[in-house]
Order: structure tokens, then C-alpha cells, then sequence
């Protein structure tokens, strides 16, 4: 690990949440921990952050959430995607896509 | 959806906010195990392994608090708390709650209770379908019945045959309807009903009235054009308000057998329950009838002009063309006309004309009559408005001082300034709001007793005292606004103290900006006060003076009967025949003095005039007609009015004896100024009739309509004395009685004694000769009544607010003065510091009062009779009240802080 890890872009949280659920449905703390192993470190969150994101897409009605046990018998509380969420996931990967492009391009030229 | 989603989820924390709690803490507590557990399998022992998540993921309370602080609903909470915080300590200083919701109450309920009868009143149209297309033809009130050119040219009154013409020659109205210009007293009975004939008040309208208005029936059917028509059968529409509390909603009304004036009628319709006719007024008509149903034929020809037209105008058409072009056909039709207007006035037709002004709130008579009154008013409530809001803020800064270490204390516990502010506000808000509250009772209240005083007498007022909707938004926005303007500074004050400061010793800082404003707004509401009480006293004074003005008659003991013999279907000959029977009865009733009958009597809203031609001179039309009235034997004797010279009107002036006369001094003085009156002749009508009447006696002047100017010239003559070949203009209207005792004992036997001599005699009113006088200063007294309150309920805030900061003043002095005194200052030396700040506040609020309410007087002056508007004892009387009830005020905490023990004020220290 050479650098210190970030917060991680703002603005980002949801969509990236949504990705991550996009994949399984997850407690909270799986959710973290699959942000920060798949971007292998660089960003770290913070559950204050994460809670409120969560309660947010929740009333968006993009994520619902129910009680499960974990692997290691715990009771949890699994976010699941819903059927909007992983539209707005779609949309908002494709607009994330052509603005990463858009400053990409604006970097580059010189 | 998802909206609907977040607000559900968030009422769901709010009202199981428990059970939501719970859940997060599971969920964080599963979130911090998981990560524990991971840290341990790396190796850290458990306390480690939590530290280390504390310091990755934040704290896990930090973290409940920003999830519940997230959602919209903790806004809604802290509010909540707020409100909470704020009902707790108002509940624990109830004496300061009490006054400070009484003074908004009387604040916020005087001026919504204006604002409802401005609403009502001035700003309120006719409840029909189409007001704002209403136009009215004339611009004033001239009222009843008029001949010739009127009143500088602008027409007002139309004769049946001009109303014909405008509406047939108008194709600009969809319609123009006509209706008398006053009510006409009837007499009704339900046919084959026995009991006797019970007085009503009827409206001869045009068929084409309620067509006009655009009002459909209650039940069965309006009045149309073919039922003003000569030959018509007769039919009545009758009010919502008579039918259900004089009939008792009874549905067989409709269709039913009326006698109404001794003539059958057919009740065809019940009118909607809100319509009161074309005149917001007391007592409104209880029947309509067709204008062709009025038994008096005379009223179609071409000369009375007794008809007020109102149209509804195309929505398409021009006020300004139809005026002119209504202006254009009145000309054309006078001049066709020629014995309409008498010949000395024909060069005038060109000079007149016809004024279209909005109808939609029909004829403006109490909006006329009443516009100076509200307009005072409002500007009365506004100033009682103004004081209380500064008492309160006054009451709230001494208190937000007072609180000054506590609110110190939380600002260094870290609560945010905003916060503090919000708190406060809330708490204002909620004053306020309470206070709005309970100012809508007092002016539900006091709607309705400004309405019983206004209109004294009345039976019925079709004025709702019920604030509407925009009343209603109006107070609570006053009480809002009033809530917010004095919660923001205080809070703001409070906010702005240092922590540190206050805490150190808040009890000691003194002369900061706070005392000042406080000062200042006791100064203004001793200078409110002393305006208030001078125009109160003025107003006062002025009631006194036309109530108990010498009159030319006397009203103690007399009591007015009011009949209409043409109602109950006397001809001109059986009228000498009644006259007779009444003159011998009535004095036979046990308590009677004495009695007489007369056409109309004194201030009893009657009056009528006539020019007058005397014998031996030119006519001389500077003069407005005299006055004349109908008498029998021993009328002056009954009303108290005095014979100067001559006699009076006796059982001798049969109309077969000689035709005479009694005139009052001011006749005498204006048409015999230096000669002898008695013996000679004058007449009506024109210079023919000149020799008709000798004049036989002088009687005092005394005041028949205008209670403020001079007595008219007026003339009087006996009951039936009429030149030969004319009918009897003039009937018996009003029996007066002089009684021992009360005049209200006298009422039953009387209606038994009337009943004997007719039956059909409907007694369409009976009061008290003073209660008849009293009616005439309504709007005077309402004026006065409400002066005095305000001008009381002002003394008592200005004292409340004076009290509130000599108190607060001691409180926070008490070490001082403790010093003082400890230092060898007696109790006069205390006394003396205390009031005399009480003392500068009460001057320098007099000194700058008493200009404002001398100015305000001024302003008053055209409204007072007999009193100065800068009368001394009425500014010295304010003054010396004032400083009373001040020094008073002041005195009470004063007193205390003579009681100051000097060892306890320095252990404050």
C-alpha cells in the first residue's frame, strides 16, 4: 500500500454501493469491505458516510433491506437491489463512463 | 412513488421511532462486530481490535447520530423539542405567559375583529352571480321621494317612466332593474290565520330584479317581469331569514294566502339564504313585491322620483359610453317632459346628468355612513396593535437578559448560535400562535359587540360576525408576524452576549443596548397611551354632549308608537273617525299623562319638507324648504317642546274651522325677520295657496334629523286640515305618550288599548322616546365605546410595560442598590433612584404624546360637537390619569427594592 487511503470521490458513494450490490445482496459491512478489496485499497470508508447512503438509496426505492443470517450465523441487515436500482446503476455508469472520458480528453490535450 | 416512499419511511421513524432505533443499533453493532472479529483473525486482541475500528470507521455513536440527523424528519424532531422546551418554560413562568397572551389576544382579536367588519363591510360584494358587471345609476344617497332637478344635477332618484325609457333605450344592460329607495313598513297576516297583523318590512322591485341580480329561488320561484305588470295577480318573494325564523321554514309558505296591507297576496318563492337585497343593512326587507303592487298610483307618474336603478351591464360595453349615452337620454327626456321640472329650473336640463358608478356592493350606505368610523377604528387597532407587540418584546428582552447566564451556559456547552436563536423563536412563535388563538375569540366577541352597538335596535343584521377564511389568514398572520418582529430581538441580543462575559457576572453589567430599547418602547406606549386616551376623551366628551344637548323637547317618560293607518286599510274618510277614537282612549290608560298623535315624530328618522309661499311676498327660493309636520291636540304638551307665543294645535282645528298654523322661532326669524308671525298667511304648493294657513303660535325651535346643526325652520299643522280638493298628505304615523313611571310598563296595556280600536292597527315599533333619540348617536356611541376601551386597554399595557422594566431594572440592581444601601442610603434615597427612571420614561413619553394627540385632535375636530379638540381638562384629565396609573405601576417594584436586605443583595457577589 503506497498511499494513504482516500475517501473515495464525491458523489461516487451511491453508484458505487449500487455496484456492489449489484453483484450479491450485502450487509453494510460487506460493502465496505468489497469497495476497499476491490479497489484494492485506495479508498476507505467511513460508516457514518455509508449509513446515511444507504438509508438515502433506500427511501430512493433503489435498494430494499432485510434481516439475514451471515456465514457466521449473525443476524444482518442485507441491502438488496431492486429492479430501479439497477437502472439507475446502468444510467449512472454510462454517465460516469462518458464524463470520465470527457476529463480524460480534457487532460490529455495540450 | 419513491417521494411517497421517504415520506413514509420517515413518519415510520418519527411514530416508531423506538423500534427504528433499535433496528439501527443492531445493524451497527453487527457492523462493528464484523469488523472487531476481521481484526482479530489478523491477531489484535479484542480491545485493540475495536480501537482500531474506531479510529477507521469513525465512532459508531457519531455515526447513529448523523443517520438519524440525515433523514427530513429531525428537522421536523428538533422542532418538536423545541416546541417542548419552549411549552415547559412557558408553564413554568405562568404569570408572564398569562399577560403576555392576554396582550396579543387584545392586540391580535381588536384588529382582527375590524379587519372582519372592514371585510365584511367595505370589501365584502352583494352575494349574487355577478357583481363585478353591476353598475349603479347616481352617486349618492338621496333618499325617498324628490321632484324636479336634484341635488347639483347628478340624477339618483328616477320616476317610474324614466326608469321605463332608460331601460328600453339602454341596449348596453342586459338588464336594468328598479327598486324603491327606501323600505316601506307592511302589514301581514296569514289569511285565516287570527292572530293579529304583525309589522314586516317589504321592497317594491322591478320584476326584472332578481333576474338582474341573478338569483335563482331558495324554493318555489322569483319574481319575473310579467308580475309587474298592472293587473298582475299580486305575489311576494319572502327573505330566507323571515321565512325561517318568522314562519318557521314552513314549506306550505310557498303558495300560501298572504294579506298583506289588507290586499291578497300569493307567496311564490323563499329568496337564498345569503341574499339580503341590493343594501347591506339592519333589519333587510322580509318581502319583495312587484313596483306595478304599490297601492299609491300617484308614484307612476312622471313627477316622483323615488326608484334607484341598478343594471348589469354587457361585458362588452364601456362604462364611460353608456354614462354618457344614459346622460344624453335623461336630457332628451326631461325636455320631453316639461311638467316634470318646474319652469324656473328648465334652463338647468342641460346640467343634468347621470353618474354610472360599481353596483357589485349595491347601494353604499353603510359603507358610506360607516367609512369614517372603520377607518378611526382601524387606525385605533393598529396602535393598540403596535403597543402590545412592544409590551411583549419588552417583557421578552427582560427576560431573555435575565436568562442571559443560562443561555451563556449552553453557548459554551457548544449548542450553535443558530440553535439558541431557533429555540427562542420557537418559543415566540408559539406565544404568539396561542395568543392568535385566543385573539380570534376576542374578535368573534368583539365583532359582535361592535355590531350590536353599531346598529342598535336592529333585530336582524345580515352581517356575519364569523371571521372568513381571509380573516382568519389575516391573524395568523399578524400574530406571526408579531411573533417573529419581537421574538428576533431578544434572541438576537442574547446570542450576542460572550459566554465567558455572562458567566462571569451577568447580574452586573448595566446601560447596555438592551435596557435602552426597552426604555425607549415604554417612552412610545406611554405616548400610544396618552394619544389613545385624549382621543377617548374627546370622543367621549363630544357623545355627552350631543346625547345630552337641549333638544327642544323631553325625552324622560315618553314613549313612540308607530303605526301606518293606510296599512291597515283606512280611506281618507274614516281617518277623522280613528284620529277620534284614538284621542279619547289613549289618555284613558292608566299612567298616561297625556297623549297626541303626529305624522312622524322627532329624531325618529322622518322628516319632510315643502316649500312654503307667504302671503303678501315674492317667493324667495334661496332657502331650502322649510320642515313641516302633522300634529294633534296637546303634542307639544307630550313631547315637552314649549309654546313661546300664541297657542298650540287644539281639538278646535276641525278641518271644517279655520286653517292654521304653528311655526317654530327659527321660521318665524328666517320669514318674518321684523315683523309679528302671528296673524299671517303663507300656503304649499305655489303662490295660490299662499292665504291657506294663519299662523297661531311660536313654539320652540327643537332638532327633528340633524342632531348637530340648528334646528330646521320647520311648520306644523293640524291632522286634517288640507286646502279644499286635496287629499291628506300627512297621516298619522306616531303616537306619542308622556306616562308616570317607566314608558316600558306602559307598552302592554297600550297594545290592548290599540288592539280595541282596530285590530288590524299593526304597531309596527314601540320605544322609548330616549331609546328613539338614543339610536340617532349609534356611530357616535360605537366610536366612543371602543375609544374608551382601547384607550383603557393602552393605559393598562403602558403600565404593564412600565412595571416590567422598573422590576426588571431592581432585579438586576439589587447588588447596587444592596451597596448603596449598605453604604448609609436610606429607603427615600432608593425610592428616588428607582422612580426616577419611571419618572424620565413617563415624561419623555407625555412630552412626545401630547403634540401627537393635540395633532391627532385636529384631526378629530370636524367629528366633535361642543368640545374643543385642544380641550385643557380633557389633555390635563388624560396626563394626570396617565401619571397615576404609571407611578402606581412603577411604585409596586420601587417598594421592593426598599426592602433590599444589604447583606443578602452582597452575597450575590
Amino acid at each position: 500500500m503506497a498511499d494513504k487511503p482516500s475517501d473515495i470521490v464525491q458523489g461516487t458513494l451511491d453508484m458505487l454501493i449500487l455496484k456492489t450490490l449489484a453483484l450479491e445482496p450485502m450487509h453494510g459491512y460487506g460493502v465496505t469491505v468489497r469497495l476497499e478489496q476491490i479497489s484494492k485499497g485506495t479508498f476507505r470508508v467511513n460508516a457514518g458516510s455509508l449509513f446515511v447512503a444507504l438509508q438515502r438509496l433506500q427511501r430512493a426505492g433503489v435498494i430494499r433491506s432485510e434481516w439475514k443470517a451471515t456465514e457466521n450465523s449473525r443476524r444482518a441487515k442485507y441491502y438488496i437491489l431492486t429492479h430501479q436500482g439497477r437502472k439507475r446503476l446502468a444510467s449512472e455508469t454510462r454517465e460516469w463512463g462518458r464524463q470520465v472520458a470527457a476529463i480524460t480528453r480534457i487532460l490529455e490535450a495540450s | 412513488m419513491s417521494l411517497l416512499r421517504n415520506l413514509a419511511d420517515g413518519l415510520r421513524s418519527l411514530f416508531r421511532k423506538k423500534q427504528v432505533c433499535q433496528e439501527l443499533d443492531e445493524e451497527l453493532d453487527a457492523f462493528l462486530e464484523m469488523a472487531v472479529e476481521e481484526k482479530m483473525k489478523q491477531g489484535m486482541s479484542r480491545t485493540d481490535a475495536r480501537r482500531a475500528v474506531r479510529l477507521e470507521r469513525g465512532s459508531l455513536e457519531v455515526t447513529r447520530e448523523i443517520v438519524y440527523a440525515a433523514g427530513w424528519e429531525s428537522i421536523l424532531e428538533t422542532c418538536w423539542q423545541d416546541l417542548r422546551v419552549g411549552l415547559r418554560t412557558l408553564c413554568k413562568s405562568p404569570s408572564f405567559t398569562a399577560v403576555v397572551v392576554l396582550t396579543l389576544a387584545l392586540g391580535i382579536g381588536a384588529t382582527t375583529a375590524i379587519f372582519t367588519l372592514i371585510d365584511a363591510v367595505m370589501l365584502k360584494s352583494l352575494p349574487v352571480a355577478n357583481p363585478g358587471q353591476l353598475y349603479r345609476l347616481g352617486d349618492n344617497n338621496n333618499c325617498c321621494v324628490m321632484v324636479g332637478t336634484q341635488n347639483g344635477g347628478s340624477f339618483v332618484l328616477y320616476s317610474y317612466p324614466l326608469y321605463q325609457h332608460l331601460r328600453d333605450h339602454t341596449p348596453e344592460f342586459t338588464g336594468l332593474a328598479a327598486f324603491a329607495s327606501h323600505l316601506s313598513d307592511l302589514s301581514v297576516r296569514r289569511r285565516g290565520d287570527s292572530a293579529a297583523a304583525q309589522p314586516y318590512k317589504g321592497e317594491f322591485v322591478s320584476g326584472n330584479y332578481f333576474e338582474m341580480f341573478g338569483i335563482g329561488a331558495f324554493a318555489g320561484r322569483m319574481l319575473t317581469a310579467k308580475d309587474d305588470t298592472a293587473g298582475a295577480l299580486p305575489v311576494a318573494v319572502i327573505s330566507y331569514h323571515a321565512w325561517q325564523t318568522r314562519f318557521g321554514s314552513d314549506p306550505s309558505m310557498i303558495g300560501a294566502p298572504l294579506t298583506v296591507n289588507t290586499v291578497a297576496y300569493t307567496v311564490v318563492g323563499v329568496a337564498p339564504p345569503r341574499f339580503y337585497g341590493d343594501t347591506l343593512r339592519s333589519d333587510p326587507p322580509d318581502f319583495w313585491l312587484p313596483l306595478a303592487a304599490n297601492p299609491d298610483r300617484w308614484l307612476f307618474s312622471p313627477e316622483p322620483e323615488w326608484l334607484y336603478l341598478i343594471g348589469s351591464l354587457r361585458a362588452d360595453a364601456a362604462s364611460e359610453q353608456v354614462q354618457a349615452r344614459l346622460t344624453v337620454e335623461l336630457q332628451e327626456w326631461l325636455g320631453s317632459h316639461p311638467e316634470v321640472i318646474p319652469e324656473r329650473d328648465w334652463k338647468d336640463i342641460a346640467r343634468q346628468y347621470i353618474r354610472l358608478t360599481p353596483g357589485g356592493r349595491g347601494i353604499e350606505q353603510i359603507q358610506t355612513n360607516y367609512a369614517t368610523a372603520l377607518h378611526l377604528l382601524v387606525t385605533l387597532s393598529v396602535f393598540l396593535l403596535l403597543i402590545a407587540c412592544a409590551n411583549i418584546a419588552n417583557l421578552l428582552l427582560a427576560r431573555g437578559s435575565a436568562n442571559r447566564s443560562q443561555t451563556a451556559v449552553r453557548l459554551a456547552l457548544g449548542a450553535p448560535r443558530s440553535r439558541v436563536i431557533r429555540q427562542m423563536l420557537t418559543e415566540s412563535v408559539l406565544l404568539a400562535l396561542v395568543g392568535g388563538a385566543a385573539g380570534l375569540y376576542v374578535a368573534y366577541a368583539g365583532t359582535h359587540a361592535i355590531l350590536l352597538l353599531a346598529f342598535r335596535g336592529a333585530h336582524y343584521i345580515p352581517i356575519d360576525a364569523r371571521p372568513s377564511l381571509a380573516v382568519l389568514g389575516f391573524a395568523v398572520l399578524v400574530s406571526l408576524a408579531t411573533g417573529i418582529v419581537f421574538s428576533i430581538a431578544p434572541a438576537w441580543m442574547t446570542s450576542q452576549s460572550n459566554p465567558a462575559d455572562a458567566l462571569r457576572g451577568a447580574g452586573r453589567s448595566r446601560g447596555d443596548r438592551s435596557s435602552v430599547v426597552q426604555r425607549s418602547l415604554v417612552i412610545a406606549q406611554v405616548a400610544f397611551s396618552i394619544v389613545l386616551l385624549v382621543g377617548a376623551g374627546l370622543v367621549t366628551q363630544s357623545l355627552r354632549n350631543l346625547e345630552y344637548q337641549n333638544f327642544g323637547f323631553v325625552t324622560k317618560g315618553r314613549l313612540i308608537v308607530n303605526i301606518a293607518p293606510s296599512l291597515a286599510g283606512y280611506t281618507p274618510d274614516k281617518l277623522g273617525g280613528l284620529y277620534q277614537r284614538l284621542e279619547d282612549t289613549l289618555p284613558q290608560i292608566p299612567g298616561v299623562l297625556s297623549a297626541s298623535l303626529s305624522w312622524y315624530s322627532p329624531l325618529g328618522g322622518d322628516n319632510a319638507n315643502e316649500r312654503v309661499y307667504i302671503q303678501g311676498k315674492p317667493p324667495d327660493y334661496r332657502w331650502t324648504a322649510p320642515s313641516w309636520d302633522r300634529v294633534g291636540p296637546h303634542y307639544f304638551e307630550t313631547i315637552g317642546t314649549s309654546l313661546l307665543r300664541g297657542r298650540v294645535i287644539d281639538e278646535h282645528d276641525t278641518p271644517a274651522a279655520r286653517h292654521v298654523a304653528v311655526i317654530n322661532e327659527r321660521f318665524a326669524r328666517r320669514f318674518f325677520p321684523n315683523e309679528d308671525p302671528i296673524g299671517q298667511h303663507f300656503g304649499m304648493g305655489d303662490v295660490s295657496h299662499s292665504g291657506d294657513y294663519e299662523i297661531v303660535g311660536i313654539v320652540e325651535d327643537a332638532k327633528y334629523q340633524d342632531t348637530r346643526g340648528p334646528s330646521y325652520a320647520t311648520f306644523f299643522l293640524p291632522l286634517l286640515q288640507t286646502p279644499r280638493g286635496e287629499p291628506i298628505r300627512g297621516w298619522v304615523g306616531a303616537i306619542e305618550l308622556h306616562v308616570a313611571g317607566k314608558p316600558e310598563n306602559i307598552e302592554s296595556p297600550l297594545g290592548k288599548t290599540l288592539a280595541d280600536v282596530d285590530p288590524n292597527l299593526t304597531v309596527l315599533n314601540m320605544v322609548s322616546f330616549g331609546e328613539q333619540v338614543a339610536r340617532n348617536f349609534n356611530q357616535e356611541r360605537l366610536i366612543a365605546r371602543l375609544a374608551e376601551l382601547f384607550g383603557v386597554l393602552a393605559l393598562l399595557l403602558a403600565c404593564v410595560g412600565l412595571y416590567g422594566v422598573t422590576a426588571y431594572a431592581v432585579a438586576r440592581r439589587t447588588n447596587e442598590i444592596g451597596i448603596r444601601m449598605a453604604l448609609g442610603a436610606d429607603r427615600k434615597n432608593v425610592l428616588g433612584l428607582v422612580l426616577r427612571s419611571a419618572l424620565a420614561q413617563l415624561g419623555l413619553g407625555l412630552a412626545i404624546g401630547m403634540p401627537v394627540a393635540l395633532a391627532g385632535g385636529r384631526v378629530l375636530a370636524g367629528q366633535l360637537y361642543g368640545v374643543k379638540s385642544y380641550d385643557p381638562s380633557i389633555l390635563g384629565l388624560a396626563a394626570v390619569i396617565l401619571a397615576a396609573c404609571a407611578l402606581f405601576a412603577a411604585s409596586v417594584p420601587a417598594q421592593h427594592a426598599t426592602k433590599v436586605d444589604p447583606l443578602i443583595a452582597l452575597r450575590y457577589e
